[in-house]
């Protein structure tokens, strides 16, 4: 039989979620685990397990010193390694919030002293190099089935490089964006989410981060002709990420 | 002497403990939350009304909904705007729907195992394969509501103040109430595996809920008191992201057992008469009841669930959203997450933007009484156990809170 490959699960700053997306599978999960085995995953073993991992799945923003070093640890233990949601690839919401980090934490702890050394929430990818970038919040469990699915039989996944509006062709969703003039980011967000804001009639909010080479510019000033202000388009394109138009 | 509790494992989030030993006594424990803190209320400031439930439900994943339902509450208040009874029963649906997830999670994936003397529930799954899928078959039917009232198994954005981006079909709510009566035999077993775990930690002497069974217009306590969430301090500590909680200075619970102590006489008949059955072990306040009492909130999850799915069938969706006119205003959203009472506070100004922002999650409400927990039992059990086992036995104390660390370090009164 064929030795199963080793997989770690590292959960920095977040919400949780895509650590348990990874349990949402259901009876994939069944399926990962006829290939991995799992030797590190804290929400949902108590086992830890040293030694060299064949990959490392990292989860949240480096928020942290803590952080920052089970990051390292994570690079140097693993061969290949995923930066798993928008945390991870962009920052996600914790990065988007505005102010200096003794600031903040003077207004929320009433003390500007940082004993339990908390750092700018960042990205992974801007502390570690990464071997694929996998962004959502959360990511679509589907696409991380295949991408382990993929690695485990010895091919490089590719990333999705269209945007949530292709989706939306596909699933012959209303466009919300030109029919009922409802402000969206699918012109300028990743694809691979399936489009499940626009399913619900709503507008696509950003949350798997900006589409390299979209027109940012023009997807701007189209929000301004329904009304937006500045200010309200800026904001709506920094929750996940740092857009640079 | 300190003995460190590492990482605590198969808990959502990060947090650790010590336990200071001096002349063979166990002086005192502290709950280290080290998850970094994330700052919800800061970046809600400034923004547009309308935004801000979809960004409030990514302070957590397993409860989302009960994140984003008393976001829109909160706001809805503070315009005065009404919604009709379709809307209510809706909003109830997707956060019972929330409780038979996250509950399934941390009965079957995070607790159950130390029942069978497991690590995990894969692990588990080689001799007890059965248990485990049943509770993944309640998570998925629980995701599975989510999903169509939320908008996603995660972080959805259907739920809106005034109403709904979507409203679900009728063949959908057909489904609910088919698949979930299929299920209550499946949460009735994890009520009776769970009832015969031994009491551990403190007894917990005060319990806090909101009024209804899931939501309400304020609190109340196991004494009788009615109140609002301002009469609870909170306090800073230097050894941890997350603010303590205490009422009239003392440690409370929220939580499954607080319901069903406090709102006992709401539940549904078969999660009644398991509570009535089960009444003289929940009664006398040991927090690790809190798993047993989580079972028995499935079957009520259950039962109602196919009660609202049934109501809406009879009459009708209509599937229309009340219109909002922004003004100035302050309103508080009390719900009831899976872990406890939730509280979202806010004022908004004329132009529908948020001014104030105030979050309370369950797990920073019970921070004092896990704290307090773990020192009861470790004076109980000091020296009496291999330090291993000892360790380990703590880590139960946590988990029967079913933490929810990451939606703790952010409590802030702004």
């Amino acid at each position: 039989m064929m030795e199963k490959l080793r997989l770690g699960v590292f959960e920095l700053t977040d919400c949780g979620g895509c650590a348990l997306n990874l349990l949402f599978l259901y009876e994939k999960f069944f399926d990962v685990l006829e290939f991995y085995e799992i030797t590190e995953f804290h929400m949902a073993t108590s086992i830890k397990e040293k030694g060299p991992l064949d990959i490392a799945l990292v989860t949240g923003t480096v928020s942290t010193q803590r952080d920052l070093d089970l990051l390292r640890e994570a690079r140097n233990r693993a061969k290949y390694l995923i930066a798993l949601g928008t945390c991870a690839t962009h920052g996600s919401l914790q990065a988007s919030v505005e102010g200096r980090i003794r600031d903040r934490l003077e207004r929320v702890y009433g003390t500007r002293a940082n004993p339990m050394k908390a750092l700018e929430s960042k990205p992974v990818t801007d502390y570690v190099p990464v071997d694929y970038a996998l962004p959502g919040c959360p990511y679509d469990k589907e696409e991380l089935f295949q991408v382990l699915m993929e690695i485990a039989k010895g091919v490089e996944p590719v990333r999705k490089d269209y945007p949530v509006c292709l989706e939306c062709k596909l699933n012959e969703y209303e466009c919300v964006f030109l029919k009922r003039n409802i402000p969206c980011l699918g012109p300028v967000t990743y694809g691979g989410c399936n489009a499940p804001c626009v399913r619900s009639g709503l507008g696509c909010i950003g949350c798997r981060g900006p589409l390299p080479g979209a027109n940012l510019p023009g997807h701007v000033e189209v929000l301004r002709s329904l009304g937006l202000d500045d200010e309200e388009i800026a904001r709506k394109l920094r929750t996940f990420a740092r857009w640079e138009p | 002497m300190i003995i460190e509790i590492g990482e605590f494992t198969r808990v959502e989030g990060n947090g650790r403990a010590e336990v200071i030993v001096e002349d063979g006594e166990v002086r005192k424990v502290k709950l280290k939350i080290i998850e970094g803190p994330r700052f919800f209320e800061l970046l809600t400031l400034g923004r547009h009304f309308y935004d801000v439930p979809d960004l409030e439900a990514r302070i957590c994943a397993i409860c989302y909904l009960a994140h984003s339902t008393a976001s829109v509450m909160a706001i809805e208040r503070a315009f005065d705007v009404e919604v009709p009874e379709e809307i209510q029963l809706l909003r109830e649906l997707g956060l019972l729907g929330e409780f038979l997830e996250s509950h399934a999670l941390h009965l079957y994936l995070l607790a159950m195992p130390d029942l069978f003397g497991y690590p995990d529930a894969i692990r588990m799954a080689t001799r007890h394969g059965e248990l485990v899928r049943e509770g993944l078959a309640i998570k998925a039917f629980g995701n599975y509501i989510r999903e169509l009232i939320g908008g996603r198994e995660i972080h959805g954005i259907n739920v809106k103040p005034g109403g709904f981006g979507r409203y679900p079909s009728v063949r959908e709510l057909e489904t609910i109430e088919r698949r979930s009566e299929s299920l209550i035999r499946f949460a009735r077993r994890a009520a009776s595996t769970f009832a015969s775990q031994e009491p551990m930690g403190a007894k917990a002497e005060l319990f806090v809920a909101t009024d209804g069974y899931l939501f309400g217009d304020e609190l109340v306590a196991s004494d009788g008191e009615r109140f609002h969430y301002t009469e609870i301090e909170e306090h800073s500590l230097e050894y941890s992201f997350a603010k303590q909680s205490l009422y009239r200075g003392k440690p409370f619970f929220v939580g499954a057992l607080a319901r069903l102590i406090i709102k006992g006489d709401q539940l549904t008949p078969i999660a009644r008469k398991l509570l009535e059955e089960h009444w003289e072990k929940l009664s006398t306040g040991y927090v690790t009841y809190n798993n047993l009492a989580q079972a028995i909130e499935l079957v009520y999850a259950l039962e109602r669930v196919a009660e609202i799915a049934r109501t809406l069938l009879d009459r009708g969706i209509q599937g229309e959203n009340v219109p909002i006119e922004v003004r100035e205003g302050e309103g508080i959203g009390y719900v009831e997450a899976p872990r406890g009472v939730l509280v979202h506070h806010y004022r908004i100004d004329s132009g529908g933007r948020v001014t104030f922002s105030n979050i309370i999650t369950p797990t920073a409400f019970n921070h004092a009484m896990i704290e307090l927990s773990l020192f009861e039992e470790a004076k109980r059990r000091y020296g009496e156990l291999p330090e291993m086992e000892f360790v380990q036995r703590l880590e139960e104390v946590v988990r029967a809170f079913d933490p929810c660390i990451s939606c703790s370090v952010h409590v802030v009164r702004l």
